[in-house]
C-alpha cells in the first residue's frame, strides 16, 4: 500500500510532469524539469509530486499539509489553471493536456516567488489586515462568553458559502487586475470583506466599506469572473463583489467615488441608449477638472488620429435596444441558474 | 536581545487561543507565535464535526454534570476528574465566546447555536458549523489574532529548547524561507504543535505535518510525556487515503453495514448502535474485517458507511465537505452509493504531561491542546471533545503563561547553540556511500505501527514493532538530504519530522507493551479486560540514554467511581 509500490494496475500509464523549477540561490532564471513516472488511475497530482520528491528528486519543492482539500497549502497552477494539487486527479488533467501525456505544473501567479512551486503568502495576509477582515464584535471583550448572539438562518445563509474560503490564493493567482496592479485589494479579500459586512455581530461595517471604495478597492474589478471560475470551493466570489458594490451605492450614494459614478454613468447610458456615450464618460466619472487635466493631451492625440468617440448628440439609441434588454434579462436569469447549480453540486 | 515574554510554538486552535488570551490578560507582553505552516493551514481546520458544550439549546435537560460523566466514562476512567470538570464547565463559555467573536455556528429555528448528537454523549450537545467546524473556528481565531496584532513567525520550524542546566531559556528554530537557524530567548514557551498520529503514515487521517514536533522537543529536553500508548483510531477513514468521514455523518443518521448487508453495530452496541464511542466502533469494524465480513478491494478490506437514506437535501446541506471528499478521493457520491470506510489513526490522547494550567515540570514551559496531556481524554477521547480541549486549555494556558512570565529571568542563549545546530543540520547533506531515503523509512514506520501497534495489540507483535523501530532508528543514521540549499528546504524539514516521529514511536510502542490490560483505545488481545487494580494509572515517559524510561502516576478521582463501561 506504500507510495513506492503503486501497483494493482487497474489502468496505468507513463505520465510526464513538466515542473517549473527555480532556486534563487543557484538559478539565474526559471526552467522546466520533466519527470516521467508510471502511475495508476485514481492518483492525485499531489501524490504524484510526493512520489517524485521521495523517489526521484528530493530537491523538488512544494507546500502540502492536510492532503484533503481543507488547508489550502498546495494551490499551484496545473495546466495553466490555479487549483489544489491534492484534489486534482491526474487522469482528469491528462484529458486537458495540450501535449499528450504531459501535465504542466507552475507556481501561483501574482505573488512573489520563493522557490519551485512555493510563493510568498504574506501579501494576502497584509491585505486581510488592511481591510479589517475580521469581525470586530459589537460586544465588548469583557462581556464575551456570557451570552450568545441570536443569528437568523437567513443571515447565516448570506455568509455561509463565503466562510468556505480556505485562503488558498487560487483566485489571487488568476486575477487579471492583480496582474496589472499588485496593490489591488484582490478577490479573496473582497470575499472576506463581504462576509464580515454581512455579519450582524460586526460593528465596523461602515468603516470597512469606506476602505473598500478607495483606490485599488472594490470598483477596480472588471467583472472578468476568473476568480469565480477558479475558486476551488465553488464560492460565488463575484456575488460578493457585486454585493459590496450594491451596498456601497446604497449606503454611500452614486456620487461617492469615481467608481460609483462610473457605474452610474454606465447604467444611465445602457438604460437610455443601449450603448455607451464614451465622450462624456470620463467627465461623468471623474469630473471636468480631472478630465481636462489628465485626458486633454490624449484627447488631442485622438483627434489627430481621428479616433475620437462621437459627440453625445450623435449617439443614437441602438436599433435593437428592446431585444438587447430582453437578452440582458435572459442572461441575468442564466447567471442566477448557474449559481444555483454550482452551489448545489 | 530582550527575551520574549511568551513564545508559542504552533498556530492551530490552542496556540492561537493562547496568544489571544495572553494579549487580553496583559496587552504589554511581547508575544510571538511560531508556526511551521501559515496558521490558517493548521490541522484544526480538518476537524469537521464540532465541539461539545452543555448549552442545552437542543436538549433542554442537558447539564455540565452529564457532559463530565460522559467524558469520564468515555475515557475508560483514565481521565483526571478535576481536569474534566474544568473542560466541561468552561465549555459553554468558550462556545459563546467564539460566537461573540464571529464564528459562524449553524443555528436552530430560534436563532440559537445548533447542536447535534455525537458518539458517547448522552445528549445532543455538539455545536457545529455544517461539517467545517474546525475550519471556521481556526479562521475566526486567526482573524482575531490579526485584529489584535499578534506577532507571527510563519513557516518557522522549532528544533530545540535551549536549556540552562535544567531550565528553559527559550527556543531554537529554523526559518524555512531562509534556512537560517535563529534563537528565540523566552521567559515562557508554550508547545501547541498538535498530535503525533501521523506516525501511522498511510493509515492515518492526519495532515502530513502532525509529527509530534513539540512532544519530541520537550521529551528530548527531559520533560515527561504521558499516556502515549493511547492512539485513537477513527472508525470511518476513507478506504484509499485514510482521510476522515466525520462522526457527524453517523450523528446525522448514517449506517455502518458489512458485506452481508447487516447493520453489524447491533451486535456490539445494541443501544447506541453507530453512535457508540470511537474505540468500540473501530474495534467492531476491525473485527468484522478480521472475521471475513468485509468487502474486498485492491486497496484493502473495508466496510460500508451508508448515508443514502438521509436523502440528497440533508447530505448537501449538512455534510457538503464529506460529499466532496468522497467524490474526489473515492469516486463515490454518498447520495447514490455507500462510502467505503475502514478505521484510521486519528488522534493522540497522549502528549506532554501537564497540570490543569498547562504547566510542565520544567518551569516556564507549557503545553496545550493535542500536544499536551492534562488529561481530559484518558484512554479514549469522545468526538467533539478535541476542539473543546484545544480551545479551553489553549485559553487557560495562555492566561497562565501571561501571568507567570514575569517570574522568569532567563539567561541569554549562547550564539554557539545556533551555529552548532546549523552544523548538525548541514551534516544530513553530506554525501554518504550507503544512504537511505526518508520517504521509505516513513512508510515503513507507518506500516509496522499499523500492523503491530494498531487497534488490536499483543506482546509478540508489539515486540516486533519495537524491533522494527530500532532498526529504523539505525537506518535513519544513513538518511541523506539531497537538497543542499538554504531556501525552503522541505527535504530537510521532512527528515527532521521523521526523527520526531521515530523518537515518539518508541514511547507509543513501549507503553503499549508494558500496559498489560485493555482500556479505551488500547486493546491487548492477550489481556482482553480492564485491570483497574494494576493499571488504573497514567504512564509517564522520560528520555534517558536515548530511550524512554517508564514510570506511573495515579489518576485523579472525584465524584465518579470506577464502573464497567458498556454502551
Amino acid at each position: 500500500m506504500s507510495d513506492s509500490t503503486i501497483q494493482h494496475h487497474e489502468e496505468s500509464r507513463d505520465v510526464t510532469f513538466r515542473v517549473h523549477r527555480f532556486n534563487p540561490q543557484v538559478d539565474s532564471k526559471p526552467y522546466f524539469d520533466d519527470y516521467t513516472i508510471k502511475l495508476e488511475k485514481g492518483i492525485t497530482v499531489l501524490r504524484a509530486l510526493g512520489y517524485i520528491k521521495e523517489h526521484v528528486d528530493s530537491t523538488l519543492t512544494f507546500r502540502a499539509f492536510c492532503q484533503a482539500g481543507i488547508c489550502g497549502s498546495c494551490a499551484m497552477r496545473i495546466n495553466n489553471m490555479s487549483k489544489l494539487a491534492c484534489t486534482t486527479q491526474v487522469w482528469d488533467e491528462l484529458d486537458k493536456a495540450r501535449e499528450p501525456g504531459v501535465i504542466k505544473i507552475e507556481p501561483l501567479r501574482n505573488l512573489p516567488h520563493i522557490k519551485d512551486l512555493v510563493v510568498e503568502m504574506d501579501p494576502v495576509v497584509g491585505k486581510m489586515k488592511k481591510y479589517s477582515n475580521w469581525v470586530d464584535s459589537r460586544m465588548p471583550e469583557e462581556e464575551w462568553g456570557k451570552k450568545e448572539f441570536l443569528v437568523s438562518e437567513e443571515e447565516f445563509q448570506a455568509y455561509d458559502k463565503a466562510t468556505d474560503c480556505i485562503l488558498c490564493a487560487s483566485c489571487v493567482s488568476e486575477c487579471t487586475i492583480l496582474r496589472a496592479h499588485k496593490e489591488y485589494v484582490s478577490p479573496v479579500v473582497l470575499l472576506r470583506s463581504f462576509r464580515m459586512n454581512a455579519d450582524s455581530r460586526d460593528g465596523i461595517h461602515d468603516q470597512r466599506l469606506a476602505g473598500l471604495v478607495q483606490d485599488h478597492g472594490v470598483w477596480d474589478c472588471t467583472h472578468c469572473y476568473r476568480c469565480q471560475e477558479t475558486c476551488v470551493k465553488n464560492i460565488p466570489i463575484m456575488d460578493a463583489i457585486h454585493g459590496i458594490r450594491e451596498d456601497a451605492i446604497e449606503r454611500r450614494g452614486t456620487k461617492d467615488t469615481s467608481g460609483a459614478r462610473h457605474a452610474e454613468a454606465f447604467m444611465d447610458d445602457i438604460e437610455k441608449k443601449g450603448r455607451l456615450v464614451e465622450a462624456t464618460l470620463p467627465i461623468r466619472t471623474n469630473g471636468i477638472g480631472w478630465t481636462l487635466k489628465n485626458l486633454l493631451p490624449m484627447a488631442f492625440k485622438m483627434i489627430l488620429k481621428r479616433r475620437t468617440p462621437p459627440p453625445p448628440p450623435l449617439v443614437k439609441a441602438s436599433k435593437g435596444i428592446q431585444s438587447l434588454r430582453k437578452e440582458l434579462k435572459e442572461m441575468a436569469s442564466h447567471v442566477a441558474k448557474d449559481h444555483e447549480k454550482k452551489s448545489g453540486e | 536581545m530582550k527575551p520574549f515574554d511568551i513564545v508559542i510554538v504552533g498556530g492551530g486552535g490552542s496556540g492561537l487561543y493562547a496568544a489571544m488570551e495572553a494579549m487580553k490578560t496583559n496587552p504589554n507582553l511581547n508575544i510571538a507565535v511560531l508556526s511551521k505552516v501559515y496558521p490558517n493551514r493548521s490541522h484544526t481546520s480538518a476537524a469537521q464535526g464540532g465541539a461539545n458544550a452543555a448549552l442545552a439549546n437542543k436538549a433542554k435537560d442537558d447539564t455540565v454534570e452529564m457532559h463530565i460523566f460522559d467524558t469520564i466514562k468515555g475515557s475508560d476512567y483514565l481521565a483526571d476528574q478535576d481536569a474534566v470538570e474544568v473542560l466541561c464547565s468552561e465549555a459553554p463559555k468558550i462556545i459563546r465566546e467564539l460566537d461573540n467573536m464571529g464564528t459562524p455556528w449553524s443555528r436552530m429555528d430560534d436563532k440559537t447555536i445548533a447542536q447535534r448528537p455525537f458518539g458517547g454523549a448522552g445528549r445532543p450537545r455538539c455545536c457545529y458549523c455544517a461539517d467545517k467546524t474546525g475550519h471556521t473556528i481556526l479562521q475566526t481565531l486567526y482573524e482575531q489574532c490579526l485584529r489584535k496584532g499578534v506577532f507571527f513567525f510563519n513557516e518557522y520550524f522549532a528544533l530545540d529548547l535551549s536549556l540552562d542546566g535544567s531550565r528553559s531559556r527559550g527556543l531554537i528554530a529554523m526559518n524555512m524561507k531562509t534556512g537560517k537557524v535563529e534563537a528565540f530567548p523566552a521567559k515562557t514557551v508554550i508547545f501547541a504543535t498538535g498530535g503525533y498520529a501521523k506516525m501511522y503514515w498511510n493509515r492515518s487521517s492526519n495532515a502530513a505535518g502532525n509529527t509530534g514536533d513539540g512532544q519530541a522537543i520537550a521529551y528530548r529536553a527531559g520533560i515527561p510525556l504521558k499516556d502515549m500508548e493511547f492512539v485513537q483510531f477513527h472508525p470511518t477513514g476513507l478506504r484509499k487515503s485514510g482521510l476522515l468521514v466525520t462522526e457527524g455523518a453517523r450523528g446525522e443518521g448514517g449506517y455502518l453495514v458489512n458485506a452481508e448487508g447487516e447493520r453489524f453495530m447491533k451486535r456490539y452496541a445494541p443501544e447506541k448502535m453507530e453512535l457508540g464511542p470511537r474505540d468500540l466502533v473501530s474495534r467492531s469494524l476491525e473485527t468484522e474485517i478480521l472475521e471475513g465480513r468485509g468487502f474486498d478491494s485492491p486497496a484493502g478490506k473495508y466496510l460500508h458507511l451508508d448515508l443514502r437514506h438521509l436523502g440528497a437535501d440533508i447530505i448537501k446541506s449538512r455534510l457538503p465537505q464529506i460529499r466532496e471528499m468522497c467524490m474526489y478521493f473515492e469516486g463515490v457520491d454518498p447520495i447514490e452509493e455507500p462510502v467505503p470506510v475502514r478505521p484510521t489513526a486519528h488522534y493522540s490522547m497522549g502528549g506532554i504531561d501537564t497540570d490543569n494550567f498547562g504547566r510542565t515540570i520544567m518551569e516556564g514551559v507549557y503545553a496545550a491542546g493535542e500536544c499536551g496531556c492534562v488529561s481530559v481524554h484518558g484512554a479514549n477521547r469522545l468526538g467533539g471533545n478535541s476542539l473543546l480541549d484545544i480551545l479551553v486549555f489553549g485559553r487557560i494556558t495562555g492566561r497562565a503563561a501571561a501571568e507567570e512570565a514575569g517570574k522568569f529571568n532567563p539567561s541569554a542563549i549562547p550564539a554557539s547553540e545556533v551555529t552548532d545546530k546549523e552544523q548538525e543540520l548541514r551534516s544530513f547533506m553530506q554525501p554518504r556511500g550507503h544512504y537511505e531515503r526518508y520517504g521509505t523509512l516513513r512508510e515503513d514506520l507507518g506500516h509496522t505501527l499499523g500492523a503491530n501497534v494498531g487497534i488490536f495489540r499483543e506482546a509478540s507483535k508489539i515486540k516486533q514493532g519495537i524491533a522494527d523501530i530500532e532498526s529504523l532508528q539505525d537506518r535513519f543514521q544513513h538518511v541523506r538530504v539531497f537538497d543542499t540549499g538554504d531556501i525552503y528546504n522541505t527535504n530537510l524539514l521532512q527528515v527532521l519530522e521523521l526523527k520526531n516521529m521515530l523518537d515518539l514511536s518508541e514511547t507509543v510502542a513501549e507503553g503499549a507493551l508494558s500496559r498489560e490490560e485493555s482500556r479505551g483505545s488500547h486493546t491487548r488481545t492477550d489481556f482482553p479486560t480492564r485491570d483497574d487494580e494494576k493499571w488504573h494509572k497514567h504512564t509517564i515517559y522520560t528520555y534517558e540514554g536515548g530511550r524512554p524510561k517508564l514510570a506511573y502516576k495515579p489518576v485523579t478521582m472525584g465524584r465518579y467511581e470506577l464502573q464497567e463501561r458498556t454502551y
